[in-house]
């Protein structure tokens, strides 16, 4: 699964990530990260055996945990290519092919919304 | 050489050349202008962005009763009726009337739901006259019900265009779209080497009359663009920034919702996609050459708009070949760039006025007056700041003397509170003279009672209704530090000092700063 961790304060120079990868057989992937010493959100993807208690145990140890099930959908009669929400995509999810078209790969994307809000015509949606 | 009446003859034969300004760079590359000039008759650009500077004039009919409208709403947004009783301006970036609707419809997204065919709402309010008694109207239309919808863009197509970028700590939202703080991504909107005047940056072959493409249909252009600028820095002959526009008219009735769009740029407000072409008959060898203009030899500047000053600081130099690559190197780090006008739909606009051209639909028109190549310059609007009077600003509460006034009582209420002037007024309040801790000190080193004696008699004033800005000077002129405030009739209001008027162009100065 897809999720967004928070970190409070407290728990930032807390193991917890390395305790995770050490005691559970989970395969965990870091997609966004921005961490400072006053806490910070990181978006990973959690896989494997003991995914759910390696999501059960970072509960525990205080990192607040909020699943990612929004994927946005580009409407293509509405999208005129104009390309301003290229740049805007943290994980490039967003590309334009030979012939100038703008893609939107919904595999790649987090749901973080930047797309959406900036397109000019409306084209981009969250999708539960 | 060819002439226009040449070209339009092949294009009735149906063997006119025809090529986008993309595939010309391509063949002026390969062949050079000499032949391409020999080879070619008309190249077409395209151009598909947002541009603001966009609207139509709309002619209602008139109603029985009539009425002759003074404010026009239609679907909520405002159209401009200083005009004649039934017609109106709607211009692209009117936002809706409604608040918590404003940007997110505006006049630009009425435009495209005109040429889509829905029906909108109308609501017209008058005063009433002999002539035109109805003072409202509430009815619906369709662009087909109206006697006419010509859309007059006054500034589009800008020749080029400066990129952004922000290096402030907050997002910015402008109408080059979304910006990233910390530099975290790069906009621009030049659609490079297939637009218009980069293809003719002297302008030879464009002006009042030329036929383009403008939204699917046929139009004209009627000049020069607002705030065309023809004294620009140029690298290989195409300008580096913004520089010639044009002003451009067409009839929103025969246009196509594909190459018009109503948008919003995020918190900033509506604005128009706008589909347009321009063909460029090759003449002669030079237009050839100008026309093989690639998107390498195109400069473009990124400038900072975390500076939200009228002149931002230029961060890079680069051009459309490597902004359209998806990113710029800035100081060593990638930065994605956007291209906010869209190349795809450019190229389509080019395809299709050139598929009209074989097709034999389109002839090419000779302009009746050229664009101006030379001698157009764009002035900034200067703030001209209302004076502030001498009478609007708030003064301490007045102290003064009279002529009879004891000498050490005199020199307390100066020390009591703490001031270094002093005017003497007569027994109605009208001043005397002034004097001074300085002629305190000298009267009492020298035994002098009388404080008529000691005074200044000709004393430099402030009348109430004089701009402070006169005042300050003329402090400053006679090194002094004050001057009392007086009314025509002589009367004393007040004391202004040198620090007074400082403190006061200090804020002033700050206020300056941030509304511009
Ligand atoms: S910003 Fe919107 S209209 Fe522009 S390319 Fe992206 S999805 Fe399409
Ligand atoms: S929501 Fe948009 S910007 Fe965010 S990851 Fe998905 S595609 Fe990229």
């Amino acid at each position: 699964m897809k999720a967004w961790l928070n970190f409070s304060p407290e728990i930032v120079n807390k193991a917890v990530i390395s305790n995770l990868m050490k005691n559970f057989d989970v395969s965990f992937n870091i997609m966004n990260a921005n961490i400072t010493p006053k806490g910070g959100k990181m978006l990973i993807e959690i896989s494997g055996e003991e995914a759910q208690e390696g999501i059960n145990y970072l509960e525990n140890q205080g990192v607040h945990l909020t699943p990612v099930k929004r994927v946005v959908k580009k409407d293509n009669d509405k999208c005129v290519d104009c390309g301003a929400c290229l740049s805007l995509c943290p994980v490039e999810a967003i590309t334009i092919d030979e012939e100038w078209k703008v893609e939107l790969d919904d595999q790649k994307c987090i749901g973080c919304g930047f797309c959406t809000s900036s397109c000019p015509t409306k084209a981009i949606k969250l999708a539960d | 050489m060819k002439t226009i009446e040449e070209i339009n003859q092949k294009i009735k034969d149906g063997n006119a050349v025809v090529v986008t300004a993309a595939e010309m760079t391509r063949i002026v590359r390969e062949t050079g202008a000499k032949e391409a000039a020999k080879e070619v008759d008309v190249v077409t650009t395209g151009t598909f962005g947002a541009m603001c500077s966009s609207g139509a004039f709309l002619n209602f009919g008139h109603s029985d009763p009539p009425i002759k409208m003074a404010h026009t709403y239609i679907n909520g947004v405002e159209a401009y009726s200083g005009l004649a009783a039934v017609d109106a301006y709607l211009g692209a970036t009117q936002p809706h009337r409604d608040p918590k609707i404003g940007i997110k419809y505006g006049g630009a997204h009425l435009l495209e739901d005109l040429v889509r065919g829905k029906e909108v709402e109308l609501v017209a309010e008058a005063y009433g006259t002999d002539c035109y008694p109805l003072q409202n109207i509430h009815t619906h239309f369709k662009l087909e019900d109206l006697n006419q919808a010509i859309m007059i863009n006054p500034r589009n197509s800008y020749q080029n265009y400066a990129a952004a970028t922000n290096s402030s700590e907050e997002t910015l939202y402008t109408y080059l779209g979304t910006l990233l703080p910390k530099m975290g991504n790069v906009t621009y909107s030049s659609a490079g080497e297939l637009s218009p005047l980069l293809n003719d940056p002297y302008f030879k072959t464009m002006g009042l009359g030329t036929r383009i493409f403008l939204c699917g249909a046929q139009g004209y252009i009627l000049g020069e663009g607002t705030q065309h600028n023809t004294e620009v820095e140029r690298e290989n002959g195409v300008p580096v920034g913004s520089a010639g526009t044009l002003m451009l008219k067409g009839d929103l009735k025969k246009m196509d919702p594909e190459y018009l769009r109503g948008a919003t740029m995020p918190e900033y407000g509506p604005t128009l996609y706008v589909g347009a072409g321009v063909p460029i008959p090759i003449l002669n060898e030079e237009i050839a050459q100008h026309t093989g203009i690639s998107d390498q030899d195109i400069g473009c500047r990124i400038m900072d708009y975390g500076v939200p000053r009228r002149s931002r600081p230029a961060i890079l130099e680069t051009n459309y070949h490597q902004l359209r690559s998806g990113s710029v190197e800035i100081d060593g780090t990638k930065i994605q760039t956007s291209p906010m006008s869209s190349y795809r739909k450019a190229l389509q606009v080019a395809e299709e006025l050139k598929n009209w051209i074989e097709k034999g639909e389109f002839f090419l028109t000779r302009p009746v007056e050229l664009i101006p190549s030379h001698g157009q310059t764009v002035k900034p609007l200067q703030i001209k700041r209302p004076s502030i009077l001498v009478k609007d600003l708030k003064t301490k509460a007045i102290i003064t003397a009279t002529a009879q006034d004891n000498l050490s009582d005199v020199a307390r209420l100066m020390v009591d509170n703490n001031i270094n002037h002093l005017p003497v007024i007569d027994k109605e309040g009208k001043l005397m003279g002034i004097v001074t801790s300085w002629d305190i000190a000298q009267a009492v080193a020298k035994e002098v009672q009388e404080l008529t004696h000691i005074m200044t008699k000709k004393v430099i004033v402030a009348m109430e209704d004089e701009p402070v800005e006169v005042i300050a000077r003329r402090i400053d002129k006679y090194e002094i530090s004050g001057v009392p405030i007086v009314d025509r009739d002589n009367l004393v209001k007040g004391m202004i000092t040198a620090e007074d008027l400082s403190r006061l162009v200090c804020s002033r100065d700050d206020k300056r700063g941030e509304s511009l």
